[in-house]
Order: C-alpha cells, then structure tokens, then sequence
C-alpha cells in the first residue's frame, strides 16, 4: 500500500518529504526544549533543597540562640514555648523532665520566679553553635557552648540538642546541657569549682533518673559528637581511660 | 501509513500547528530558555559559595571542640597533608604529626594515650567570630577567628587566652581543608591580675614549647604582643568586599503565563530564598568585620561599614547620626590605632539575623562582651545589640547600631562585686539626639527589646515579671 501510494504522489514527493521532515525536526526540537524544561525543573528543585538547608542551619541556630536571651532574663514563658509539646530536657545531674510543662516548671521552680530581678546576672550565652541538618530534612541537631557570667561568677557547659520541624516550624525536639566548669569570681577556676548537680538537690523533681553520670571540673565529661569529623568522615572516638581525666561517663 | 495520500495535509498540519502553536520559541522563547539556563548556573555557583561559608565555620568550630578535651589529632586532621600552624612568633609547624604535637605541648594530654586530657586540666580555647571569604573560583577560602582562652590546671594556674586566627583554607575533592594557619597570640594572662597587668616584653618572647619543640620554619614576621597594639595584617581572601556582599535588591518582571513563565517565576523564588540566606552569612561578616575594627581602634574602617545616614548608640551616650559622626562617636573610646596598654576587645557571638522578605533590609540581635584595659586597669563589660542593615546594591552596611549595657565591671573585684554604670553623653563631642531609652545597667537589670517574636510561637514578647 505506502510503496504505491508514495510513488503516485509524482512531483509531489519531494516536496511532501521535505515536509514531513520538517515537521519531525520541529518535534524533535521541541521534544529537545521539553527535556530542557523538565531538567531545568528537576535541577531547580534540587537547588531548592540545598538553599533550604541553608536556611534550615540559620533557623535551627536562631533557636538555640533564643534560648538564651531568654536564659539570661527568666523569660521560661517564653523559652519553653522553644520546646516542641513533647520534648524533653537533661540539664547537669537534675535528671530528665518530659514536656513542655515540665521544661517550665524545672525553669520556674528550679531557677527562680520569672522576669529579670536586679543584682541577680545570670548571662547565658551561646558560643561556637555548629548546627547539623539531617537528610530527612525535618530533623536536626546543634552543639554549642553556654558560657555563662553571672553574679556567682562562671560556667562553661556544652549543648547537644535535638530539634524537629513541626508545620515548618523549627523548635527544641530534645535538650541536654551536660555541665563542664562552674566556678566562683574571685580566683576563676584556680582551686574554685561547683560539684555537678544531682536529681535530689532541689525541687522539682525529674521524670526519670540522669542519663548519664559523671563529673565536671577538675574531671572531664565528653559529651558524644552528634557529627563526624567534617574532614575525615570519622565518628569521635571515647575518650581514653588512660589520658586520666575521665571520672564517670557513658 | 503515515505516507498514504494523507501524508501532505498531515505535515502541512504538523507544520502548522507547531508554528501557531510556539512560532515565539524560536526566537524569544530559545533567548528566554538561554537566560533561565544561565540564571541556573549561577544558582547554583551561589549555593556552593554559601555552602562553603557554612562548612568553613563548621571546621572552626569543630577544632574549638576537639583540642578543648584533647582530641588533639582529631583537631590537625582538620588540616591538609601538609598544612601548617604558625604559633605566634615561635615559628611554623608543618604536617599533621607536628601539628597534633603542637597542639598537644600546648594543651596537655598525651600523645601516646589516645584522646583526653589529664586530671585537673582545662584548655577551653572557644573559637568565635567566623569572618569568612570564598574566593572568586570557589576552590581556596580565608577566615579571620578569634580565640577565647580559659586555660590551666587545677591548683596550680588559670589563665587567659587572647589570639586572633588567620586561616587559608583548600577544597580538596570536594572537602574544605585548613591549608595555613596564622596564630596570633595576643596574650596569656594570669587570673590574678589578668591582661591590664601584663608587661612589655622585650626581645624573644618565644613559649618553653617552642624551644623544647623547635618549629620546621621561623614565624613569618615577629610582632609584639599585647600591652602593645599589634594588628593582625587582614588576609581577606583577594582584597575584595565580597564577605559582606550578597545579591542587589532585585524586582523580577512580569513572567509570561507559559511553561517557560512558570520556570522563570520558580527560579525567582529560588533566588530570592537563596539570596536571604547568602546575606545571613554577609551580615555574620560584616558585624565580625565591625568588631575586629574595633578591637584595634581603627574607627575609620568601622565607620566605613555604615550607610551614610545610618545611626549609632552606645549605652547612655545618645544618638550619633552619618557616618562622619559615627566615626567621632567611636574615637570616644580612644585614639585611632589605640595606645600601647588599651585593650578593646568587643566578642561578637549569639547572633539572630532576620532578613527582610525582599532582601533589602535586615535586623540581628547580637551580644557582645567586652574585655577592656585602660591605664593599667582591666575592665569586663556585657551587652546586647539590636541592630539594622540595609542592602546597598548587593553590600551589606550598618543602617542602625544600638548597644544596650548590660553590665560593666572591675577586673580584681568582678562585676558583681564592683559594677561601673554608663557613661553620660559626651560634652566633648555631643551626641545629634539624646538616647532614645533611659536605663541603668547592672546591677539593675531589664530586657532588651527583641526584634523578633518568638521563633517557635510566632507570639510577642509577654514580658512577665514576678
């Protein structure tokens, strides 16, 4: 049928299959240009994920670094709304409070009445945060310093926390601050050190026992590294029981 | 039978339909296609650029926690086969075995027993104020760092630290590396006493350590350190502002309602989202970059990073007004350059940075500390800003910066014992406009108002007080 077919066409083959042709080029062309957008798409969007973990590491960190400021004046209203409905928090040897209710309470009964109170410093501020965004995109985590100058003097402790994004809505998923040095004004850390705090030392009360236990200065505690080494792709390793610092631990 | 007696009018109809249908695409539509493909690169260019920023300051910070509990060689794997660590006027180490040594003399611990550091030792050296710049072929960076020491061992000392780190940093198979690092210790004080009681030092002020483990290579330059004012030569990357740029205010057009518009429109979002973090990073710079200005009294470079009529308040001193009279303002603290025996040292840390939707304007609440030495006397100061930044065609200047004391204190006797309140407005050089909030500093107390509701609740400061 098509040999025939063609063939009677006469004069006019030529000029059919120079169209036909034509058209097929134009379709590939467009078929070309509809690839493009496709993968422009696909490329757009990928971008699209990078730049929101960009701005996921500039949100997590202005969580924590609320946190703080709300530290520094007794703001705990404020602060625990920073935590998610069923987050938990581990601070020193107090032991483990559940809920954003308890976060309050271990705040306002523990720490003292709410709002800023002349003569009693307590700035508590956020060092060298490096905030981790995790593959799932809606998990994170952050390791900070608290460095804190207060009417009693200093406190250098560590952060390790854990953050969840609730209707895009970053917000503390987890907190422990385990303690590292507390000291008095007068000599610094010379000879001057405050014992870790323990779940009985007072009111309120934990839900559950310390995670973990262990000693603060002259000894050492190595809270584990949420990351790994940025250069090696290594875990951190425990510390060794040889180097002599480590009293207690995980 | 496509080439049946229906095969002419079939193409002249494909022929057809293909022009009516899309006779822009090859003209204006393969220019549009040519200018999105474009735009795509750089998108992409840019996404690495800030990347890099992050991961630089994510290698800084990970050696602040690595030798502050020993992890020594975890620390100089952090550096390049063949990086290098110049510790202060001591000389060059050079390699990771020579770095983790180093390192390791410096901050106690052992090299044979692994990670950790003995009973009674203290190495805290916080590392702060990232001032980063990728440079242009996004293979090399720089860094400028500060160091906060608080070193010792029980019993027997505590001491302060203060340096500045200069850093050059490689990517190597796509994984930032430390290349050369320039430690510039400006000094270690003893508790008792602390900086303000420091002497000149004469001649070779080179450590113990560094006689005990002599370097690969002399230190490039020797310098004094504090109570002489030395600055640290300012390596940014090529001599550019880009560690302060981000991308121009930018007002898409009108995107046709095509396919091809609906491209365009989603890369307007991408680059709008990407540009407000790129200026997060800028405005990190740029208030580092205010700080190390300030540090070393060089008030003209730090006036240089405010808009023209942007406005400036310390504390209870009042309003100062452009940037000639910013620049007064801040010789209040001292002549340019500072003299020998003045420390001024303003730590920039815990920032909150909220750009503007459209990229134009920015507000961040930082806090700053303050370690100061004036006529043999040493002085501690706290505080929070609440400053503003306007986008000046792609560079990030100051539009508003406001200090608001927290508290000053005595050195010997610490701020709780002997607190210092602020200064009155200066006669000698007056203020444009009284502050704009009365207060008193510690040991009054009262919040500083936030920029920002609250980033969880969305709900505005409640402000309640028992």
């Amino acid at each position: 049928m098509q040999r025939p077919a063609t063939r009677n066409l006469g004069p006019l083959r030529g000029i059919a299959l120079a169209i036909v042709l034509a058209a097929m080029g134009m379709s590939a062309a467009r078929a070309q240009g509809g690839t493009d957008l496709q993968d422009i798409e696909k490329q757009l969007n990928g971008l699209g994920d990078r730049i929101q973990r960009l701005q996921d590491l500039t949100d997590v960190e202005i969580v924590q670094d609320a946190y703080g400021y709300y530290v520094d004046k007794a703001q705990w209203r404020n602060l625990s709304e920073l935590f998610a409905e069923d987050a938990t928090l581990e601070i020193g040897g107090k032991g483990v409070f559940l809920g954003r209710a308890r976060v309050f309470e271990y705040m306002h009964v523990g720490l003292g009445k709410l709002g800023p109170h002349d003569g009693s410093l307590i700035d508590h501020q956020q060092f060298q945060c490096l905030p981790t965004i995790n593959a799932d995109g809606v998990t994170a985590q952050i390791r900070c310093i608290a460095f804190v100058m207060s009417s009693g003097g200093w406190g250098h402790n560590y952060y390790e926390n854990k953050f969840v994004k609730v209707n895009g809505v970053w917000q503390f998923q987890k907190l422990h601050g385990p303690f590292n040095m507390y000291s008095g004004y007068k000599v610094g850390w010379l000879d001057n050190t405050i014992l870790n705090t323990y779940p009985e030392k007072w009111p309120p009360w934990p839900d559950l026992p310390p995670t973990v236990m262990y000693l603060t200065f002259p000894n050492y505690y190595v809270e584990p590294f949420h990351y790994l080494n940025p250069v090696t792709g290594k875990p951190m390793p425990p510390p060794s029981p040889r180097a002599g610092g480590e009293a207690f631990g995980r | 039978m496509v080439c049946s007696s229906k095969a002419v009018p079939l193409a002249l109809c494909l022929l057809l339909g293909l022009s009516l249908g899309s006779g822009a695409f090859a003209k204006d539509d393969a220019a549009r296609l040519a200018a999105l493909k474009s735009r795509l690169k750089a998108i992409a260019e840019e996404t690495t650029y800030v990347e890099a920023i992050t991961r630089i300051q994510r290698l800084g910070r990970s050696f602040g926690y690595y030798t502050d509990k020993g992890y020594f060689g975890e620390a100089a794997d952090l550096f390049t086969d063949d990086g290098t660590f110049q510790w202060g006027v001591d000389g060059l180490y050079q390699g990771k075995a020579h770095i983790r040594e180093l390192l390791t003399r410096h901050g106690g611990g052992s090299l044979q027993d692994g990670p950790g550091l003995p009973f009674g030792r203290l190495n805290l050296r916080m590392q702060l104020q990232p001032l980063v710049t990728v440079a242009a072929d996004g293979t090399t960076a720089h860094a400028r760092w500060r160091e906060w020491g608080l070193l010792g061992e029980y019993k027997k000392s505590a001491t302060w630290g203060d340096a500045i780190i200069e850093d050059d940093y490689v990517k190597d198979h796509e994984v930032w590396k430390i290349k050369a690092r320039r430690y510039f210790l400006n000094f270690e004080a003893p508790y008792q006493g602390g900086w303000a009681a420091l002497k000149p030092v004469s001649g070779n002020w080179q450590s113990a350590i560094a006689r005990d483990f002599p370097a690969d290579a002399p230190a490039a330059a020797q310098y004094p350190p504090f109570p002489a004012v030395f600055v640290p030569p300012y390596d940014y990357a090529d001599g550019t502002l880009r560690a302060i740029q981000s991308r121009a205010p930018f007002d898409p057009p009108r995107r046709p309602d095509d396919e091809l518009g609906r491209l365009e429109k989603l890369a307007d979002a991408k680059e709008l989202q990407l540009a407000r973090a790129h200026s997060v990073r800028a405005i990190e710079n740029l208030q580092a970059m205010y700080g190390y200005y300030i540090d070393k009294g060089q008030w003209k470079k730090a006036a240089a990073l405010f808009s023209h009529d942007a406005s400036y308040e310390f504390g209870q001193s009042g309003v100062y007004i452009g940037s000639a009279h910013v620049e007064r303002a801040l010789s209040l603290m001292g002549p340019e350059g500072l003299e020998a025996g003045q420390l001024n040292n303003y730590v920039m840390v815990q920032p909150i940075i909220n750009i503007a939707d459209d990229n134009r304007t920015a507000k961040a609440r930082w806090r700053s500390d303050v370690q100061l030495a004036r006529g043999g006397k040493g002085r501690w100061g706290g505080g929070v800003y609440e400053n503003e930044y306007v986008n000046d065609k792609g560079t990030w200047k100051f539009s508003k910066l406001h200090y608001y004391v927290t508290f000053w204190g005595d050195y010997d006797q610490g701020w709780a014992a002997k607190p210092y309140p602020m200064d009155p407005p200066s006669t000698a050089i007056a203020p444009d406009r009284p502050p704009t909030v009365v207060y008193q500093s510690f040991p009054k107390l009262q919040i500083v108002p936030f920029h920002y509701n609250n980033p969880v609740s969305g709900k505005p400061d409640p402000g309640e007080q028992e």
